[in-house]
C-alpha cells in the first residue's frame, strides 16, 4: 500500500472534475481525440504511476493504478489510460522495457497474430484506440509458444470501429511488422496472471462507472418533483434506491477486496467471483437508474447514458462472465474433496486459478 | 381474479396472417425496409406507411364510410404482430391507427371523423400525442399548457416534452389546461385538442435519443389558435377521454414484441450451432411470450366484445409483465450467445442485441412507468 494514495487519488480526481465533463466526451465519441487530457495526465506523471522508479516510472503501487483506473471509470474519461498503463505494467511484468507514447494491449490468446522472424503478421478485431495510440503490446504465437510483444502501430493498417459507447474498438492488421521487443515464451500461469490482471483494470473501470451512476441517481431522487414531492419518498423509487445503493455497496467492496487479494496473490479467485457478481451488479444498476431518471435519462443530453452505455460495453469486452464461470467451475470440480466452505475460506493459501 | 377470454383464429383470420406474412417477407426480401427491434417507435417510414395504407391495413377496424374495413380487433391483433415480429417500420402511422382513430370515433364530430379517418387510412396523416411536459410525466393531471377561449376557438400557450415522431407529424392530440387547476379535483378542467403541428405559433425542437437518433421533441406554443372544431369530446372532459384511449395503448402485443427479432435470431443462431442446452434455456423466453399473449389477446377479445370499462386493469397489468419481459431478452440473449452489441454490426445478432439494450430503458417508462402501473393494478385488484 503507497503511503501517497490518498493524495493522488484527490488530485486525479479533482484534475477529472475539473477538466471531463459531458461535452468532451461528447466529442471524443465522435471520433476526435484531444490531446489536453492525454497531456494533462501526462505532464503531472500519472500515467506512469506503479512502473517502477528504475524503468523511469513515478512510484506508487498497484493499488494506486487501479483506483486512480476506478476514478478515471467515474468520469468517463475519453483518453487510453487504462490500455496505456495496462500495456506498460505487462511490459514490466515480463520484463520487457516500458514505452512513453500512448499504447494499447490484445491479450486473447486466440492467435491473432503470428511472429515469424521477429515479424508480426495478423488480425485482431475491438482493439482499444489503436487508431489513437503509438504501441501495441500484444499476445503473439511463434514456433516456441505465446509471447508478449510490443510493436509500433504506425507499421499496422488500422480499421475504425466501435463499440456500443462509441469508444474505439479498431480492427488491426500487421503484415510483416517489425516488432520491437519480444519476451520470453511465456507459462500458462503468466498468461493467466496477464488475463487477471487485464481483469482487474476492467473492473475498476466499472466499479468507477457503476458509483458515478449512484450518484447521479440519488441527486436526480432528490431534485425530481412529482405529485407535489421528490420522487425518493415513493416507496416504490426507495426500493430502487435500495437496490441500487446495495449493487454500488457490493461493488465498491469487490473492488477493494480483490485489490487487496491481487497484492498479495496474483492467482487470488477473488478477480474472478468479482467478474462473475459484476454481471447482475450492472445489469441492474443500469435497468434501476434509467427506470428512476425516466425520460430524461433516455436523451443523449443526460449524462446517464455515458456511463450505462460504457457498462454495456465493457462487460462483453476482454474475458467475460462465461469465461470465469468456466474456471471456478472447474476449481470446483478439483477441489471435489473439500468441502465448499474449505474451498471458499482457504482460497488465499491453497487455491490456485 | 380476472378471467380473460380465450382466442380461437378462424382459417379467413389465419389466411389473413399468412398474406401479411408474404408480403412482409417479399418487402423485406426486395429491400423495402430493413427489420429492426422496437420498431413501431423508432421505425419511421412514411413511404412504407403509404404501401400499408394502400393494403388497407391502416384503421382496419373502422367504419367503411370513413375508408376502413370494417375488420375485426383480432384482425388488426394479427396483424400488428406480424408486424412486430418481423420488425417492420410501422412507427409513421401508429400513434393515429392505434389511438387517433379510437379516440374520434368515440368521441369526436362527424366532421373531425370524415376529415381525419380517411387521411388517417391511406397512410398519409400522422399523430403525436401532446400529454407529457417537462414537470408533468406520472402526475400527468398536473400539466400547466393552457387554452384560453376566444372568439372561434382556444388560445394555447405551454410546451409538451418528449412527443414522439412529432417532427414527421401532421396533428397532434393535445391534453390541455381550459380552466384553473383546482387543488380538489385536480382532473378536472383538461381537455383534448387537435393541433395542427404546422400552425403559426408552434416550434418543434428536437430531442436526441441516447442513440443520437432524433426520436422525440420538444413542441411550444405560442399563442397558437385553435378553432372550436378541433376540440375533441367535451371540454372539460379530457382526462376520462385520455383514460379510455389507454386500454387500446396499453395491452397491444407492442407491449410483449419490442424485442422479438432478437428473440427469432437468437433461436436461428441456437439452432445453427446446435446448440441444445441453449435452448433448452431459450424454451423458458418462449413459454414467457406464450404465456404474456394469452393476456394481451385476451384484453384484445374485451374490448372487440366492448367492454371498454373493465379492461382498463387488466389492460396496465399486461403492460407492467409485458415491458419488463421484453427488456430482459437482450440480457438473456447475451449469456446464451456470445455478442459484441453495436449498432452498425454486420451479424445480425449484434445488431438487434444493440438497437435493444439501447432501447430498453423506454420500454418501462413510455406509456405510464412501471411504477405508475403497479399502483393502477395494486388498486383495481384490491377493490374488486
Ligand atoms: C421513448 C419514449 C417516448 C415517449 N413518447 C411520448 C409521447 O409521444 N408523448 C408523450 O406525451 N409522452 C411521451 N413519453 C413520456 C412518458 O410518457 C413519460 O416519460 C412518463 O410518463 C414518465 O414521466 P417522466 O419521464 O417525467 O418521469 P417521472 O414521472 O418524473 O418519474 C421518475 C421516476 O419516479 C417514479 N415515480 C413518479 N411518481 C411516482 C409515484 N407516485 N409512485 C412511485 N413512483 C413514482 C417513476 O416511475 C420514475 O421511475 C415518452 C417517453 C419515452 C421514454
Amino acid at each position: 500500500m503507497s503511503e501517497m494514495k490518498d493524495m493522488i487519488l484527490e488530485v486525479v480526481e479533482r484534475m477529472l472534475k475539473e477538466n471531463v465533463d459531458k461535452d468532451l466526451v461528447d466529442i471524443v465519441e465522435q471520433g476526435n481525440w484531444l490531446s489536453e487530457v492525454w497531456n494533462l495526465f501526462e505532464n503531472n506523471g500519472i500515467t506512469i504511476v506503479a512502473i517502477s522508479e528504475e524503468n523511469g516510472g513515478a512510484g506508487g503501487d498497484l493499488e494506486d493504478l487501479l483506483n486512480i483506473v476506478r476514478l478515471t471509470g467515474k468520469y468517463a474519461a475519453p483518453i487510453p489510460f487504462t490500455e496505456t498503463t495496462l500495456a506498460n505494467y505487462l511490459l514490466e511484468y515480463t520484463n520487457l522495457q516500458v514505452v512513453s507514447e500512448p499504447a494499447t494491449y490484445m491479450l486473447s490468446a486466440n492467435q491473432a497474430y503470428t511472429l515469424e522472424d521477429g515479424k508480426l503478421t495478423g488480425e485482431a478485431i475491438h482493439i482499444h484506440w489503436a487508431r489513437h495510440t503509438k504501441r501495441l503490446v500484444t499476445l503473439a504465437n511463434s514456433a516456441e509458444g505465446i509471447h508478449l510483444v510490443e510493436v509500433d502501430l504506425s507499421q499496422a493498417e488500422i480499421t475504425p470501429g466501435t463499440n456500443l459507447a462509441s469508444e474505439p474498438r479498431d480492427t488491426v492488421k500487421f503484415q510483416n511488422a517489425t516488432v520491437s521487443q519480444i519476451s520470453n515464451a511465456l507459462s500458462f500461469d503468466e498468461i493467466r496472471t496477464m488475463t487477471i490482471l487485464e481483469t482487474a483494470f476492467q473492473l475498476a473501470l466499472m466499479t468507477g462507472a457503476i458509483d458515478k451512476i449512484n450518484d447521479l441517481t440519488v441527486q436526480y431522487t432528490k431534485e425530481r418533483e412529482q405529485f407535489g414531492r421528490p420522487i425518493h419518498r415513493f416507496q416504490l423509487v426507495q426500493q430502487h434506491i435500495v437496490n441500487l445503493a446495495g449493487e454500488t455497496a457490493v461493488a465498491l467492496a469487490a473492488f477493494n477486496n480483490f485489490v487487496d487479494a491481487l497484492l498479495t496473490n496474483k492467482h487470488s479467485s477473488e478477480v474472478a467471483y468479482a467478474r462473475i457478481r459484476f454481471e447482475e451488479t450492472i445489469q441492474a444498476v443500469a435497468t434501476i437508474s434509467h427506470q428512476v431518471h425516466a425520460a430524461i435519462g433516455t436523451t443523449h443530453e443526460h449524462s446517464l447514458h455515458q456511463y450505462t452505455r460504457r457498462l454495456w460495453s465493457w462487460r462483453d469486452e476482454g474475458k467475460n462472465t462465461a469465461y470465469w464461470t468456466d474456471i471456478v467451475a472447474t476449481q470446483l470440480l478439483e477441489n471435489s474433496s473439500d468441502s465448499l466452505w474449505a474451498y471458499l475460506t482457504g482460497t488465499k493459501l491453497a487455491l490456485k486459478l | 381474479m380476472f378471467q380473460l377470454p380465450t382466442v380461437q383464429f378462424t382459417e379467413e383470420q389465419e389466411q389473413f396472417r399468412l398474406e401479411v406474412r408474404d408480403f412482409l417477407q417479399e418487402g423485406m426480401a426486395k429491400g423495402k425496409f430493413v427489420p429492426k427491434c422496437d420498431s413501431w417507435l423508432s421505425g419511421d417510414d412514411p413511404e412504407f406507411s403509404k404501401l400499408i395504407g394502400q393494403k388497407g391495413w391502416i384503421g382496419m377496424t373502422w367504419p367503411k364510410k370513413y375508408g376502413g374495413q370494417e375488420r375485426s380487433t383480432i384482425d388488426r391483433y394479427i396483424l400488428t404482430e406480424e408486424f412486430l415480429a418481423i420488425g417492420a417500420p410501422v412507427a409513421a402511422h401508429w400513434f393515429a391507427d392505434r389511438q387517433t382513430g379510437p379516440l374520434l370515433l368515440r368521441y369526436g364530430t362527424e366532421e373531425q371523423r370524415e376529415f381525419f379517418l380517411p387521411q388517417i387510412v391511406k397512410g398519409e396523416c400522422y399523430f403525436g400525442i401532446g400529454l407529457s411536459e417537462p414537470n408533468s410525466g406520472s402526475d400527468l393531471a398536473s400539466v400547466t399548457t393552457r387554452a384560453e377561449k376566444v372568439d372561434g376557438g382556444w388560445i394555447v400557450n405551454g410546451q409538451k416534452i418528449w412527443t414522439s415522431n412529432a417532427h414527421l407529424c401532421h396533428y397532434m392530440v393535445t391534453l390541455v389546461r381550459t380552466s384553473p387547476f383546482d387543488g380538489k379535483n385536480k382532473h378536472a378542467g383538461l381537455s383534448q385538442l387537435i393541433v395542427d403541428l404546422h400552425a403559426d405559433g408552434i416550434t418543434v425542437v428536437p430531442i436526441k435519443f441516447l442513440t443520437g437518433e432524433h426520436h422525440y421533441n420538444e413542441v411550444f406554443f405560442d399563442n397558437v389558435f385553435v378553432p372550436d372544431n378541433m376540440v375533441v369530446g367535451q371540454i372539460g372532459n379530457g382526462w376520462a377521454q385520455g383514460l379510455a384511449e389507454l386500454a387500446f395503448e396499453r395491452s397491444g402485443p407492442e407491449r410483449i414484441l419490442s424485442t422479438f427479432p432478437l428473440i427469432d435470431e437468437l433461436i436461428q443462431e441456437l439452432k445453427r450451432k446446435k446448440n441444445a442446452e441453449g435452448l433448452k434455456q431459450a424454451s423458458k423466453i418462449v413459454s414467457r411470450l406464450w404465456s404474456l399473449r394469452n393476456l394481451s389477446i385476451g384484453v384484445a377479445q374485451l374490448l372487440e366484445s366492448g367492454d371498454g370499462d373493465d379492461v382498463s386493469i387488466p389492460a396496465a397489468l399486461v403492460k407492467a409483465l409485458g415491458t419488463k419481459f421484453e427488456q430482459s431478452i437482450p440480457e438473456i440473449t447475451r449469456l446464451l450467445v456470445q455478442t459484441y452489441p453495436t449498432l452498425d454490426a454486420q451479424r445480425k445478432i449484434d445488431r438487434f442485441m444493440a438497437e435493444s439494450i439501447l432501447h430498453a430503458p423506454g420500454f418501462t417508462i413510455r406509456g405510464g412507468t412501471s411504477e405508475v402501473l403497479y399502483g393502477v393494478v395494486a388498486k383495481g385488484v384490491v377493490t374488486q
